[in-house]
């Protein structure tokens, strides 16, 4: 400072004054005694006292860096020794803690080349490098803000000159700040028709329609409006791309239009997931059409309700005219007499913290009445509080109906109808069903099929299985086999099962139609029953027909010959008057009612015979039927010297009648001795045994034996001899014959001319 | 000349043989009676004098129910041998039985002139040998 100035007190009244307004102080360094001489404002900067006394080497501690302190330790020593000024700022730390920025100039007065007085100023320019730092940093934002390629910026003044084009406008348009600044906007970047339709609408709305040279951008300034909207602009290679372009007016301090500033970026990419989106949705509506679908939620906590459009439409609702859905619109809706159902549900639901469905009607305002099936989810907050519910719901009145006349077709079935699915669970049961198996439908439903038809069901049914699968998609598969049920009682049920596929969008099912068939059984049982008794039956009347046959044979030959003969006798014997004539006569008489007392005999013998069971069976001895026999017959025997062998060891006893057996053994035994040959001893061979659990007997002989040929058929006739012989009566074979078939038997032979004759006897 | 014909009688009834070769002397209505118990032996005694017609029977009055061989049988042996015998030989089944089974099987023989049920009466008996001579 001047020796003048500083002398002038008016002029240092002023420049205290200046220096005060300014903060600026002043100071002086004593360079023999190291001591600083500062004023007032210096020591206020630094916050010490008017009368503080700052030694050279106690001014660094004031600093706030190192750095700083040692600078200024620098240009101090400089300017102490060389007088070389300097004007730094610097940071330092006042008594208050506070951090400041202080401006010190530095000069010296130099006489004869010595420094003489070192002094300068110290100024507090904290605030003034506040502001600039501010500045800075908001300068480089701007810049930064400018220069990003993310966001476009192009100012335009009024007469269309681009003014600003930053990097971020060169990147999306393709021009070079160059190429456009300070010339006119390239028509081509905006497209001229939508540039016409904006006039077209600033224009309309503000009321300036028919002036011509219309400016939009004008306009803007007018209203002191911004404008916000997507643009297609062109690049300069011609490509087009979706923006959205901010447009603000720019005008100087007196509100004069000076052009207009645009900001915009691509929106390329949100335009195409914005469409993405449109898209889906789209496709969401016409999804929810398709399926007569809505989605809805429930806020509920605040009872708000938000719809989907087809949710509108399956409630016959506009959403444009009704928008807003009253939380009481739904439950309103719905079908009276579901409401409790409805409400018990949303009850559980929340106690449950479970939606699962639930299917009910409801009544739309022109009373159409609907079947909706909701399904959703109940959304909970951190605590496990309800506090949303959200779902979908599907207006499912065809299928409801479809599904009602399914039912109805089902239980109208005469059949017990199962449906199950193809693991066997079932899936629908009617009535009938109920009633068949005795478990009311819902205890039959998801139960396996094995719990009414046990394992040889699904086993037979897995044995098919693949095949019935693979071919059910085209060929209807029927089995009727019969199986057998179990009702809830564990009884057997005999039933008839039919299957056939139905197809379904939840796969494959089967339906199982099942006849309880145990009347039929039943039925069949007794038809079995009643065939066995008529087949006995038969069987008896065909052996009371042969019976039957038998006797009208006896009484054709058998009764008419001897009353034939009676009659021809009697005819002789009237014309007669010889009495020794008569005599003859007589005697042919006494022989022909012999004849007939003999055959009568006999016919009622047989008929007593095969008219029920005679008398009493016994457990008999063959062994003891034969002794007997050869007692009786002993003289024969011994006469012809026959040898009679047996062997009754297979069967050696039989539950027979005792006379009948008995009598069997002699007719049999006796014609073997009567008719046996001359030329041999007869040899008389018994056996018996068993043939298919019967009791056989043979009787075996070497006589004459019979031609079976001729014969045969009339073998067992009465009164039917084959030999002239003199006790031939035929009477033996014919009782015989009529004891064992009396007692169920059969007897049939065997007979070689000339070598000898087999009976085999079929006892029972 | 009612009396110029064998007649032959095969049947096991000696009664019936009795009554009716009585009936047929009484008439006088043969040369000759042949009186045979059983076919076999009636058809042994033809096989004998297949070419003695002197003693072939002109009328043969057959039972069917005999013993060893009865009518039928007979009448099947009767068929074989009969191309070899040049004599006009009637054949009459005589049988007690009514049974139409009986008389249809007759009279599905050819040979079988006719059925005729017993007992035989004389005039019957006559009328057909009277026939015999037409």
């Amino acid at each position: 400072m001047h020796k003048a100035i500083k002398d002038n007190p008016k002029i240092k009244h002023t420049l205290d004054r200046i220096n005060n307004a300014a903060r600026i102080g002043l100071w002086e360094l004593d360079i023999k005694t190291e001591t600083y001489i500062i004023d007032n404002i210096t020591c206020d900067i630094i916050g010490v006292p008017h009368d503080f006394l700052l030694s050279h080497q106690e001014s660094y501690n004031f600093f706030q860096r190192k750095s700083d302190a040692e600078e200024l330790g620098k240009l101090m020593t400089n300017l102490i020794t060389n007088g070389v000024s300097f004007d730094v700022e610097l940071e330092l730390c006042t008594t208050n803690k506070n951090v400041i920025v202080v401006r010190k100039i530095g000069l010296a007065d130099i006489e004869n080349g010595v420094v003489k007085k070192v002094y300068g100023i110290f100024q507090d320019v904290t605030s003034k490098r506040n502001t600039e730092r501010a500045l800075q940093s908001t300068n480089s934002e701007l810049y930064s803000i400018i220069n990003s390629s993310a966001v476009a910026i192009v100012s335009v003044d009024k007469q269309s000159n681009v003014r600003q084009f930053n990097s971020g406008a060169e990147e999306l348009l393709g021009y070079t700040a160059e190429e456009v600044i300070n010339k006119m906007v390239p028509t081509s970047i905006l497209l001229q028709n939508e540039l016409k339709a904006v006039s077209k609408e600033f224009a309309a709305k503000y009321n300036k329609k028919g002036i011509k040279n219309y400016n939009p951008f004008y306009e803007l300034s007018l209203q002191n409006i911004k404008d916000t909207r997507e643009w297609t602009f062109r690049k300069k290679n011609g490509d087009l791309f979706p923006v959205e372009l901010s447009l603000t007016p720019i005008k100087n301090d007196l509100d004069e239009y000076l052009g207009v500033l645009g900001i915009f970026y691509d929106i390329t990419d949100r335009k195409k997931a914005e469409n993405e989106l449109i898209k889906k949705n789209q496709l969401l509506n016409y999804a929810e059409q398709i399926t007569m679908m809505g989605n809805w939620s429930w806020n509920m906590i605040t009872n708000d309700i938000s719809w989907s459009t087809n949710m509108y439409s399956i409630f016959g609702r506009d959403p444009i005219l009704h928008p807003k859905i009253p939380f009481e619109t739904y439950f309103n809706h719905i079908h009276p007499e579901d409401r409790g159902n409805v409400s018990n549900f949303i009850e559980n639901t929340v106690k449950e913290n479970n939606f699962t469905d639930v299917l009910h009607r409801i009544v739309l305002e022109d009373k159409t009445v609907k079947t909706v099936h909701l399904l959703g989810e109940l959304i909970v907050n951190e605590l496990g509080e309800p506090i949303e519910m959200m779902g979908t719901c599907q207006d499912v009145t065809q299928l409801r109906m479809a599904e009602i006349k399914f039912r109805g077709l089902l239980e109208s079935a005469p059949d017990a109808m199962l449906i199950i699915d193809e693991n066997g669970i079932i899936q629908i049961s009617n009535k009938e069903a109920e009633k068949l198996f005795g478990y009311p439908s819902i205890e039959l439903h998801h139960k396996p099929i094995e719990l009414l038809i046990p394992d040889k069901f699904m086993h037979k049914y897995e044995t098919s299985n693949n095949n019935f699968y693979t071919s059910a998609k085209t060929n209807k598969v029927e089995c009727s086999e019969e199986y057998f049920a179990v009702n809830n009682r564990k009884e057997k049920i005999p039933i008839q099962i039919n299957l056939s596929p139905l197809e379904t969008e939840e796969g494959l099912l089967i339906s199982v139609a099942i006849r309880d068939i145990t009347e039929q059984k039943q039925a069949e049982y007794k038809i079995l029953k009643s065939k066995e008794r008529l087949e006995v039956l038969t069987d008896n009347l065909l052996n009371k027909n042969r019976q039957l046959a038998d006797f009208a044979h006896i009484t054709s030959h058998n009764l008419r010959a001897p009353v034939s003969n009676l009659n021809s006798l009697l005819g002789f014997y009237n014309t007669s008057e010889d009495e020794e004539d008569k005599a003859i006569l007589f005697e042919k008489f006494e022989i022909v009612v012999g004849h007939l007392t003999e055959t009568l005999d006999t016919l009622v013998e047989a008929l007593k015979t095969s008219n029920g069971a005679p008398t009493e069976l016994k457990k008999l001895k063959f062994e003891d039927a034969l002794l007997k026999t050869t007692e009786i017959l002993t003289g024969e025997i011994r006469e012809t010297g026959a040898i009679i062998k047996s062997d009754f060891s297979k069967v050696p006893t039989i539950l027979y009648s005792k006379v009948y057996l008995e009598s069997i053994f002699l007719n049999l035994v006796s014609n073997a001795l009567k008719y046996r040959s001359p030329d041999r001893i007869p040899e008389i061979t018994l056996k018996s045994f068993l043939v298919k659990n019967r009791v056989t007997l043979t009787i075996a002989d070497n006589g004459l034996g019979i031609d079976l040929e001729r014969h045969g058929h009339k073998l067992f006739g009465l009164n039917k001899v084959f030999h002239r012989h003199p006790q031939a009566k035929g009477i033996g074979l014919f009782m015989t014959k009529v004891q064992i078939e009396s007692l169920g038997g059969i007897i049939t032979a065997e007979s070689t001319v000339n070598k000898g004759t087999t009976f085999i006897l079929t006892l029972n | 000349m009612k009396n110029h014909f064998n007649v032959c009688i095969i049947d096991d009834d000696d009664i019936y043989q009795f009554t009716i070769v009585k009936t047929i002397k009484a008439l006088d209505l043969a040369k000759k009676i042949m009186v045979f118990s059983d076919g076999e032996q009636a058809l042994n005694f033809m096989l004998e004098n297949l070419k003695n017609n002197f003693d072939l029977p002109d009328v043969i009055f057959l039972d069917n129910n005999m013993p060893i061989m009865d009518g039928f049988q007979f009448m099947e042996e009767y068929t074989k041998v009969k191309p070899q015998i040049d004599k006009k030989i009637t054949v009459y089944m005589v049988s007690s039985s009514v049974d139409p089974v009986d008389i249809e099987r007759a009279n599905s023989v050819a040979e079988i002139n006719g059925y005729i049920i017993k007992p035989i009466k004389p005039g019957q008996l006559k009328t057909i040998i009277e026939s015999l001579e037409v």
